[in-house]
């Protein structure tokens, strides 16, 4: 039961970059992709359906971090405090203009939640950089890494952020904001390149992580390479769908292989409590999730509740 | 004041639970009607019918926008400042709130994305499934809430290990009065609030003649029903609380001896607390005993068609929410009030389950999100108002008409 609390853990941290990393990703880019009043909307039309879904994960992972794992939620929250306060704001202000941009058809109004959208995006990305950083190295600051690392993983949620428009913002403007995302899939990838060309040597400095037996940290982190690279000289987005997803995984896969955090064995009445109950709702969860990823693939033409 | 952490994480608690839990209250309310509403009309085909579940729906949308928000943070806060309870209670009082979170939330976010952009996507019956499925997840949220917060209330079912608990009792957890009643009367509080929320809108359209789809007429007769039925069953379930007040929790003993245990209580009775507590018991009655003859009343004049045309009447009615919603807050301060000084009673005081953090940070951490909150409250209530004045042909929901599309966009005719 314990390796499959574990891998749920794991699931929903991994499955929330994954899956967020879309919706948070194109949030970065609004400013550089979305120019005029029917981009943005787009680009909200499209974040919409997505975010409904994707932030889910977020909060599962909580929920399983402080029901089954009470003393490694202890040792995330007093190490890293400030950047989950900090995170925790981000995804309030981010949420809101989700929530309030439709709301008022005013143009004051629109810019000024879609400020917000854009700013929780940054912030959500940023603290989120600050979050894994932390992880790996156990402290919330620890020299050059931290925000090197921090970079690293803003560049890949906006690289995933990319890849996610140039798939979904096709209808909305001729394709032109496409485009856009398109054409950054390749800068980007480079950008994600150097920066986490750039963590990973960092880290072999004093204060960074612990580097000791970690051959499988290096496969992933190659892979994380790898997939950037095969994007990086390609023109256009096709295959950055797939290495995106990849990418923004790893950091999440790192943190597990190579951070030290104290998982202690779940207690066998509470691990049967919580799988008993939570057994019939995989299917569940997972159909709806399939459900809404399928029915709003292509972003509805006409206006819905949120764009 | 901005000194102590202690205090500012309480305040903190409290100003964002009882913020939630009027949004939330509001989302238990209405689900149900709605759902009811729109089987009707999906059995009918009646499209009047539907209209009305688009007006409601759109209400319903603004209001769990806030939810969510609100909720999000309640997490997130509950981890935060409160390190020494899930520390020591993580298998106990968390489990249940890490079921709601997977089995409540997670599915109940899918299915309203797809209820919203599922309306011209999918077939009416799938849709009607997917409202079903909300409305169901909605409820089941509450109880894993209560669940959670039964236990704080009357700790069951654990033995300790190592300075931790460790459940022994499952069956305890989930049969633990302070959950089972508090359920039962939280979930038919939140009936009653939404019921005269229903009530206050159709009431304030209906004075000005404006009921082009029933919708109205409709819902002032489900309010005036509800309002005599559910008072009854909300004291009932209130009452019954009682029931568990003054005997020490079963596993008083296993942390603080028992003596020294009543004794620590006995120090923190008076004080501020105390007195917030007596408080929130005497509103929530007096409130309540407002409320009980609202339904006999009504139930006199519909017959005289008064509920339709009677603007004296009905006037009055558009303020009437605010007494459910006063009452709900003023129930959950004198619950959670009462506690003290324990936030698990007999076990942990609130001074130990703190996270120890330094005041400065204590003090940004609330003040931010203090103000955050405050704004987006009022926000969402100056929409929610707006959009119940607007009535069925306007607002988020509505279907929309050529020459009803939004003046802020520009359109070419040819
Ligand atoms: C519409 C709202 C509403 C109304 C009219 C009432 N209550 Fe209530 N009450 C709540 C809404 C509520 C609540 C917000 O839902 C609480 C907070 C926690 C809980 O379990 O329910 C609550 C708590 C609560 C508790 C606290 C239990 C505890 O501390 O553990 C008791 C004993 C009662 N109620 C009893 C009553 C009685 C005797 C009422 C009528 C005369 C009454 N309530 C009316
Ligand atoms: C949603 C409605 C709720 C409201 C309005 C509410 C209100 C309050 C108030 C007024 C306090 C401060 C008490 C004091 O310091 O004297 C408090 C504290 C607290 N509440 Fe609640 N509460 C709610 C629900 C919950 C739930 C559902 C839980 C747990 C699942 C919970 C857990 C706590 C904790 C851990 C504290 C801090 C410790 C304490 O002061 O006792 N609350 N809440
Ligand atoms: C410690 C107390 C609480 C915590 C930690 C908490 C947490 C949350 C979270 C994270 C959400 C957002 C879920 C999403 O993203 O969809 C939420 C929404 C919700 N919560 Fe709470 N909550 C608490 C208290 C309560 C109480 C007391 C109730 C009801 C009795 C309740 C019922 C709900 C419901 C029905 C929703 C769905 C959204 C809505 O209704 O607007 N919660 N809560």
């Amino acid at each position: 039961m314990d390796t499959v609390s574990v891998l749920l853990l794991a699931a929903f941290v991994i499955g929330y970059l994954v899956l967020a990393g879309a919706d948070v990703g194109l949030g970065l880019l609004m400013p550089r992709v979305a120019r005029t009043p029917d981009q943005r909307r787009g680009a909200l039309a499209a974040i919409a359906p997505y975010f409904l879904a994707s932030e889910v994960w977020l909060v599962a992972a909580l929920g399983v971090l402080a029901g089954l794992f009470p003393s490694l939620e202890h040792h995330v929250v007093a190490h890293l405090w400030p950047a989950l306060a900090a995170l925790a704001l981000a995804l309030l202000v981010r949420d809101a203009g989700l929530w309030m941009w439709r709301r008022v058809p005013s143009a004051r109004w629109r810019a000024l939640w879609e400020g917000a959208v854009i700013a929780g995006s940054w912030g959500s990305a940023v603290c989120w950089g600050l979050v894994v950083a932390g992880l790996l190295t156990g402290s919330l600051w620890s020299g050059v890494f931290t925000p090197l690392c921090a970079a690293a993983v803003v560049v890949l949620f906006a690289l995933r952020g990319a890849s996610f428009g140039a798939d979904r913002l096709v209808a909305e403007d001729g394709g032109r904001a496409a485009d856009a995302c398109g054409e950054l899939t390749r800068t980007l990838s480079r950008w994600a390149l150097a920066a986490v060309g750039l963590a990973a040597v960092a880290a072999l400095l004093p204060g960074g992580p612990r580097t000791e037996g970690s051959v499988a940290a290096g496969a992933a982190l190659l892979l994380l390479l790898g997939s950037l690279a095969v994007t990086a000289g390609v023109h256009g987005p096709m295959l950055s769908r797939v290495t995106s997803a990849l990418a923004i995984a790893v950091p999440g896969v790192l943190v597990a292989l190579v951070a030290d955090l104290p998982v202690a064995p779940v207690p066998a009445t509470t691990g049967i409590l919580v799988w008993a109950n939570l057994a019939p709702f995989v299917p569940v969860m997972f159909l709806g999730q399939v459900w809404l990823y399928r029915m709003t693939r292509r972003s509805a033409g006409a206006e819905t509740f949120f764009a | 004041m901005l000194e102590d952490p202690l205090l500012l994480a309480r305040l903190q608690f409290a100003l964002t639970a009882a913020t939630h839990y009027t949004f939330v209250a509001l989302t238990l309310g209405l689900a149900p009607y709605i759902l009811v509403t729109q089987l009707v009309a999906t059995l009918r085909g009646d499209r009047d019918r539907m209209r009305s579940v688009r007006f409601w729906g759109g209400l319903y949308l603004v209001n769990y926008g806030m939810g969510v928000l609100s909720g999000l943070v309640m997490e997130l806060q509950l981890a935060l400042n409160w390190s020494g309870l899930h520390e020591m209670f993580g298998y106990t009082f968390a489990a249940p709130l890490a079921l709601e979170t997977m089995t409540a939330f997670f599915v109940e976010s899918t299915f309203l994305g797809l209820w919203i952009f599922g309306w011209d996507r999918m077939g009416r019956w799938a849709h009607l499934f997917c409202f079903f499925v909300v409305t169901a997840t909605a409820y089941s949220s509450a109880w894993w809430v209560l669940v959670s917060n039964g236990f704080l209330r009357r700790p069951v079912g654990f033995e300790m290990v190592g300075g931790e608990a460790h459940l022994t009792d499952p069956g305890a957890l989930l049969a633990n009065p302070a959950s089972v009643l508090a359920f039962g009367h939280v979930v038919t509080g939140a009936m009653l609030l939404g019921a005269l929320v229903i009530g206050a809108v159709s009431a304030y359209h209906l004075c000005r003649g404006h009921d082009p789809y029933g919708t109205f007429r409709r819902g002032i007769r489900f309010c005036a029903v509800l309002m005599c039925v559910m008072p009854m069953v909300v004291v009932g379930f209130g009452g019954a609380q009682f029931s568990y007040f003054d005997t020490p929790p079963p596993t008083s003993g296993l942390t603080y001896g028992t003596e020294e245990a009543e004794a620590m209580t006995e120090a923190a009775v008076g004080g501020l607390a105390g007195a917030m507590s007596r408080t929130g018991h005497v509103t929530m009655v007096l409130m309540w005993t407002l409320m009980f003859f609202m339904g006999p009343v009504m139930a006199l004049v519909w017959p005289f068609g008064g509920l339709d045309r009677w603007r004296w009447f009905l006037a009055p009615m558009v303020v009437t929410p605010v007494m459910p919603y006063v009452a709900s807050v003023s129930g959950w301060v004198f619950r959670e009030t009462d506690r003290q000084p324990w936030v698990v009673t007999h076990h942990l005081t609130t001074a130990d389950a703190v996270t120890p953090m330094p005041a400065g940070a204590a003090a940004v951490s609330f003040s931010l999100f203090t103000a955050a909150f405050f704004a987006l409250g009022a926000v969402t209530v100056w929409l929610l108002v707006r959009f119940a004045r607007m009535g069925p042909d306007r607002g988020p929901l509505a279907e929309r008409r050529p020459e009803q599309d939004e003046p802020a966009r520009p359109r070419f005719t040819y």
